[in-house]
């Protein structure tokens, strides 16, 4: 069975003063397995992170229907975690308690919340920086505390939208293989919205490609490389295949994009 | 054969001191807290040197302006002779309860308006209109209605504090980061959560600021309320020197209220230093 389950969900958003409203997305059909680390690959603006904030519940759409785990989902909650593209860290809170803001919110115990926060800190390789403000943190630093506050609350699903958009390119990839190694471990189900090809098949077993807006799916491709991966299968033969494939696919869209 | 590092046989170059350039871009560089203070001193000093001037030189009459000197002596005067103290504390009681029953409501009040739309939609409106309207110009009324007593120059503190907050603090909560407050919901908080942890945390810090500067308006509604009707306080001792054409005595009060102010303004700075040092960080 999935665990999550997009049935026909698309988003029209109303049109302001008058004029018409805009069709983000098309009726968008996809299935999430347990376990599944599935990128959603589009060109910018192509409706991907509004399928993203459907599936978390921060907008509700206009047909269709998200499952998770057989239930319909209403409005945001704590089975499903996010990371933004932008540093949503509580800049008042250090960074345990920012780890431990949703394990307090769900009236756990102050020592078992402490026990959490410190697992995950050390799984993001953050130790030593329990008491730091975020403001006192690198933008690395900040996702990485973001994914581990997402993890603490230990959510059915993990959604993450371009978490590493913002970042340098170096510390780009070390993001990559540090949240493939949680996912490798852990075996979370994870959505992952991407524009960057080479993240799309680096992290998953599957990439949902996009066209561009109004956005639809329009190529569901698998990405069968042996696990654990290292950074040096970016250079293998099977991946670069993988590549040359989705980049014309991109290209197309992006294309269409850029004459609207 | 191997290529040679770079200059390795070179001696290594001493480091070169640079000429101290004069920095070409002024603006918005920050000046050290020495300095601050020194600059921040320096114009007292230009400002009483200036007033000194002026009536030394005899080009404005001892009686409409007195000299600095005259009134640090009337103010000494004040304090010694004519229990001024006892003027000072009402008037600091008055700002005081004054503007804390305004911030008592406003601060919940600007709260729910920040948060809740449909709140803000049925009072702000109202709250502009009232925040035009001069608090001074309602003190015939207010004397009509709660009398001459301490209740008229609460009121009057009370009218100039209240709206002006109120409309603050709505501003300041209903800016609160949208993705913060987005995260917490991902998070699993509801709406209670949401605003005791993100909308109330996040805001308090220009909360705090906006009471700090609210407060300094409270002190130029409470001198216009002991103007009218007061047998004590900073106010009435400037309305009844006035009677005795005491210049000195006006000034050393306006004075006074000066120092009051810059003192809780201080206070107020620090405290929100210390409530809150994560804001401080950039």
């Amino acid at each position: 069975m999935s665990r999550l389950s997009i049935r026909q969900v698309g988003k029209t958003f109303p049109g302001n003063r008058g004029k018409a409203p805009t069709q983000a997305l098309q009726p968008v059909s996809l299935d999430v397995a347990d376990n599944d680390f599935i990128t959603v690959l589009g060109p910018s603006g192509c409706g991907k992170s509004t399928l993203l904030r459907l599936v978390a519940g921060l907008e509700t759409p206009s047909t269709g229907q998200i499952l998770l785990d057989g239930e319909p989902i209403h409005g945001p909650g704590a089975d499903r975690g996010v990371v933004f593209q932008s540093y949503t860290l509580f800049p008042w809170l250090t960074v345990q308690k920012n780890i431990c803001f949703g394990l307090r919110e769900k009236g756990m115990p102050a020592a078992q919340q402490k026990e959490i926060s410190e697992r995950f800190i050390a799984q993001v390789g953050l130790r030593g920086f329990e008491d730091h403000f975020p403001k006192q943190l690198s933008g690395g630093m900040q996702q990485r505390v973001a994914i581990a506050r997402a993890l603490a609350n230990d959510p059915k699903i993990l959604l993450l939208d371009e978490p590493f958009g913002a970042l340098d390119n170096q510390t780009r990839v070390l993001m990559q293989e540090l949240l493939l190694g949680i996912w490798e471990s852990a075996r979370k189900t994870v959505l992952f919205v991407t524009h960057d090809i080479d993240e799309a098949i680096f992290m998953a077993n599957r990439v949902a490609v996009f066209s561009a807006r109004p956005g639809r799916i329009k190529a569901d491709v698998a990405v069968d490389l042996p696990h654990p991966r290292h950074y040096t299968i970016k250079t293998s033969p099977e991946f670069m295949g993988l590549k040359a494939r989705l980049t014309e696919e991109i290209r197309a869209e992006s294309i269409a994009a850029a004459a609207h | 054969m191997q290529a040679a590092p770079l200059h390795a046989d070179e001696p290594a170059a001493a480091p070169v001191a640079v000429p101290a350039d004069k920095p070409r871009m002024k603006l918005l560089v920050p000046v050290s807290p020495r300095r601050r203070v020194w600059l921040g001193v320096a114009f007292f000093a230009v400002f009483i040197a200036f007033w000194w001037a002026i009536t030394a030189s005899g080009w404005v009459p001892p009686h409409f302006l007195a000299s600095p000197w005259k009134t640090l002596q009337s103010g000494y005067d004040l304090f010694a002779t004519q229990n001024f103290i006892r003027d000072v504390g009402m008037t600091v009681w008055r700002v005081v309860g004054g503007f804390l029953i305004a911030a008592v409501i406003a601060v919940p009040l600007g709260i729910a308006m920040g948060a809740y739309k449909p709140v803000e939609a049925f009072f702000e409106p109202f709250v502009s209109f009232a925040r035009y309207l001069p608090a001074s110009a309602f003190i015939p009324l207010l004397i009509l209605w709660v009398g001459i007593g301490e209740a008229q120059k609460l009121s009057v503190i009370f009218l100039g504090c209240f709206f002006q907050l109120t409309l603050m603090i709505a501003m300041i909560v209903a800016g609160t980061r949208r993705d913060l407050v987005e995260a917490a919901y991902t998070l699993g908080a509801k709406d209670r959560g949401v605003i005791r942890r993100v909308l109330l945390p996040g805001a308090a810090p220009e909360i705090a600021e906006a009471l700090r500067q609210v407060l300094g308006l409270g002190w130029t509604y409470v001198i216009v309320a002991e103007l009218i009707g007061a047998s004590s306080g900073i106010g009435h001792m400037i309305t009844d020197s006035q009677a005795l054409m005491a210049t000195e005595n006006i000034i050393a009060g306006i004075v006074v209220i000066g120092l009051v102010g810059l003192c809780s303004d201080l206070l107020f700075k620090k405290a929100n230093q210390r409530m809150f040092p994560w804001s401080l960080l950039r």
